[in-house]
């Protein structure tokens, strides 16, 4: 099974399952080596990349929220020379896509990021990420500026609160998919410094929301959409295809459930018809014993029962 | 690293504000020492959504000692999904006789795990309590350890001789204010001491870890040359080299 997840053109990216993980929870691609099978996953998305590099943020970088986190790291990273220097063994033995989140700061940066990285043989399509206080203007500019440089695929991941007004002009600018959406912005009380601290918002509740803007730009736009937030099961990716996203992201639940991802990965990629008769539940569900297994199954059995009261 | 389930086999209230629970745990997951910690989680849901850091205090029998507060309610044969081992485990000198752990408004757990590998290499332990950590209560920890109660100022009785006397130094410290109490607990130390060297205190960082790998970098520090990451890099780092803002 192929996925075409970029507009159609000699150069679009395809994937073997449809979904990867989001920028900012998988690292750089080798971290969770011992936890993942990344074969099962369809591509990876790395951390976020500027131009010049970029130190960690002061003060509380993580605040527990009910059901989720906020959390604001600053973005640190090498920069992209250093990036691509220190990565690039590692993202060309890799065996699936690799696509290079970048970090839109500056029309000039974007221009120069996307010339260097066309004649990169480790990363296959580039992934633009848009702040949160961008204009639809501004996000024509960055799109038109890293297109207008190089031939591979440029997704752009747009900002949630205003991804319908922005997304007409980025895809006119020539995007070749649109991710749907960064994890949106929130402020919060740290209860151990007792400070406001804003940044970025991850949980099961982001699901909702940006399923719903899924839904709304679908209608509309003709490029490939990916849908990312909140996915923290199989049935939460599903939700996305079936609002029509082309592919998802799976961010947070990485952090939490590392193997949920391989999980995920799996399902959607096919791969569950080919599970043998006789394996056995850790097998199937990595770290998953049988009385795990026993219990989600009665749960299963339970909903639907309650689904379809006729059936009892 | 490795994702694996753990059984609490026996849960042990060693004092008013503290409960010790005796882990049976995946020898797969590699061999525990100082330093190192593991991430767990104790239920399906998503709330609270982050795994709990715990730290190791011992080995007892083969299982492993997790120290908790005593509000916290676990039950004997009780499942914990855990990540492990996170970190990396405390570098001590090949030449070490005494050592100094310090805890300054925080309780000193995450240093406890090194005192019966210490006391057993005979190297004597001294720990310091400074600030709120004077309510930890000390009655479970090994008599041949000195314990010293100080005060929220960072003065404790015969301090320039205790520093003088310690080979190397690890500290934990409230992580309300983590950075701002390790350059005040630096500041005391080069007034205490002629010359603060290399590798001699340790600043032990207690940041919430989201993920334990090294992929969400929200615990990243700035060191003199580069940057660090707690998880996969601390916790214990040499404060000399540690950008502390």
């Amino acid at each position: 099974m192929t996925i075409e997840i970029t507009r159609p053109g000699k150069n679009s990216l395809t994937l073997e399952t449809p979904m990867m993980p989001a920028s900012g929870t998988f690292g750089y691609g080798d971290v969770y080596r011992d936890f993942v099978n990344v074969e099962k996953l369809g591509a990876i998305v790395t951390n976020p990349i500027t131009y010049e590099p970029w130190n960690p943020a002061a003060g509380t970088r993580v605040v527990p929220l009910d059901g989720g986190i906020l959390m604001h790291t600053g973005l640190p990273n090498p920069g992209l020379n250093k990036a691509l220097k220190r990565y690039r063994n590692l993202w060309t033995m890799l065996p699936l896509p690799i696509i290079l989140h970048l970090v839109a700061t500056t029309a000039d940066h974007v221009r120069k990021s996307a010339a260097r990285l066309d004649g990169e043989d480790s990363i296959d399509a580039i992934e633009l990420g848009l702040n949160d206080d961008v204009t639809w203007r501004q996000a024509d500019e960055f799109v038109r500026a890293a297109v207008e440089k190089t031939d591979k695929p440029v997704l752009v991941r747009l900002p949630l609160g205003d991804a319908n007004e922005i997304a007409d002009a980025v895809q006119d600018a020539g995007a070749g998919a649109l991710v749907i959406a960064a994890p949106p912005r929130g402020t919060a009380r740290d209860p151990i410094t007792g400070r406001l601290v804003s940044g970025r918002i991850y949980g099961p509740l982001v699901k909702p929301i940006v399923l719903r803007m899924v839904g709304q730009l679908v209608r509309r736009i003709k490029i490939p959409l990916i849908g990312a937030g909140g996915i923290h099961s199989t049935q939460d990716a599903r939700d996305y295809l079936e609002a029509g996203a082309r592919a998802v992201q799976v961010d947070s639940v990485t952090w939490v459930q590392p193997q949920m991802l391989e999980i995920i990965g799996r399902d959607l990629g096919g791969w569950i018809v080919t599970r043998a008769t006789d394996a056995l539940p850790d097998e199937w569900y990595p770290g998953m014993g049988d009385t795990e297994r026993e219990k989600q199954q009665k749960a299963q059995n339970l909903s639907s029962t309650r689904a379809d009261p006729q059936s009892s | 690293m490795k994702q694996t389930e753990a059984i609490i086999e026996r849960i042990r209230r060693i004092n008013t504000d503290y409960q010790h629970l005796e882990l049976a745990y995946d020898a797969a997951m590699g061999k525990i020492k100082p330093g190192h910690s593991l991430l767990a989680r104790l239920h399906d849901h998503y709330d609270p959504y982050l795994r709990v850091q715990w730290w190791p205090v011992g080995l007892k029998a083969g299982k492993l000692l997790i120290e908790r507060p005593a509000a916290e309610r676990y039950e004997p044969g009780q499942i914990v999904n855990v990540i492990g081992l996170v970190g990396q485990p405390y570098r001590f000198r090949r030449t070490l006789r005494n050592v100094l752990l310090v805890a300054y408004d925080s309780p000193p757990t995450p240093l406890l795990m090194t005192i019966p590998w210490l006391l057993g290499n005979n190297i004597s332990v001294t720990i310091v309590l400074l600030g709120k950590a004077i309510d930890y209560n000390t009655q479970h920890l090994p008599p041949e350890v000195e314990i010293i109660h100080g005060d929220a100022d960072i003065n404790w009785s015969n301090a320039v001789m205790t520093v003088g006397w310690a080979d190397q130094v690890f500290a934990v410290v409230g992580h309300d204010d983590e950075s701002g109490r390790f350059q005040r607990l630096m500041e005391r130390f080069r007034e205490l001491r002629h010359e603060v060297p290399q590798q001699y205190l340790f600043g032990v960082f207690q940041n919430i870890i989201p993920c334990g790998a090294g992929a969400c970098h929200a615990c990243m520090i700035k060191m003199r040359e580069g940057t660090s990451l707690i998880c996969t890099e601390g916790p214990a780092f040499d404060l000399a080299q540690v950008v502390l803002t």
